[in-house]
């Protein structure tokens, strides 16, 4: 690719920083993030010790078709679970195929600068 | 041409606005004068564009701004007319350039240009009913579509939960 590693080409999703909080979905002016999450229980860890409620993601998708690609998301997650990543070339033949869910915002990370750094953005 | 001797030459209030830009404020019934003057005694010759915005109670906004290509200056000028009423004259006279420019403000916003040489619609299909850029436009795709940040974060299924600013579809339509 030749283009510089930090141009804005498509989206990428650190999931494990996600905490579900639904910040980005929210801000989102084209309405094109969904998210689905549920509530898991963890035991106290120790005895006095209230349990751990935690945010599973269950679905993160961003609809390519609908997106203007204005980093919005990115600018307001608090995590840094979100990442601007230079490939361009995700085109489809179907509009479906433009909604890409969480394992292939996922694969994007590959080419995000400063993903693995966890420095974000 | 300095913003102060721009002032004196049209003889306006003025405010400098956002990123040192210099805005005329003047009142609808001198809005060709005041671009006529910008032209012949201010060297503005270049038309740059020409908008509005939904100013709410206060009033639709007309925006137009103008530069100079020798004298490298420009000025933004602003008047505000009626919701319902409003109406402007053209300034297609002065420049001809804002022919585009007032056809589709009229059908963004609803504001009549008189003597305008062609006001046909410019973007907008025949028929159309509305001006979409005023701010009790109903938008149809954020009445038809759920609101995605509408859940709650570990829910699945959507809540009560608006957006900002985006009113309940049934509530819409009272500006």
């Amino acid at each position: 690719m030749s283009v510089p590693e930090r141009s804005r080409g498509v989206i990428a999703l650190k999931e494990d920083s996600c905490t579900s909080c639904m910040v980005c979905a929210r801000e989102c002016p084209d309405w094109c993030i969904y998210i689905d999450s549920h509530r898991e229980t963890e035991p106290a860890v120790e005895e006095g010790a209230r349990p751990k409620t935690r945010f599973v993601l269950d679905r993160f998708a961003i609809d390519y078709s609908l997106c203007m690609y204005c980093g919005i998301c990115i600018e307001v997650c608090p995590w840094d679970a979100l990442f601007w990543s230079p490939e361009f070339d995700h085109s489809a033949g179907d509009v479906l195929g433009l909604t890409h869910e969480r394992e292939t915002l996922g694969g994007w990370l590959r080419s995000a600068p400063g993903a693995s750094a966890g420095s974000g953005q | 041409m300095t913003p102060d001797e721009l002032l004196a030459v049209v003889g306006a209030d003025a405010a400098v606005g956002a990123f040192g830009c210099l805005t005329l404020d003047v009142d609808p019934d001198r809005w060709l004068t005041t671009a006529t003057t910008l032209r012949d005694a201010a060297g503005c010759d270049f038309f740059d564009w020409l908008s509005a915005y939904d100013d709410g109670a206060a009033g639709l906004a007309v925006v137009v701004r103008v530069w100079s290509v020798e004298g490298r200056h420009g000025v933004l000028v602003r008047t505000r007319v009626d919701r319902d009423s409003g109406s402007l004259p053209t300034l297609t006279p002065v420049w001809a350039g804002a022919a585009w420019h007032e056809r589709e403000t009229r059908e963004m916003f609803g504001i009549e240009f008189t003597g305008h040489p062609d006001p046909r619609l410019l973007l907008l299909p025949d028929g159309f009913e509305g001006n979409p850029l005023r701010k009790e436009f109903v938008l149809a795709s954020r009445v038809a579509k759920e609101w995605p940040g509408a859940k709650e974060p570990g829910e699945s299924v959507a809540g009560r939960k608006r957006p900002l600013g985006v009113p309940a579809p049934n509530e819409w339509g009272d500006a």
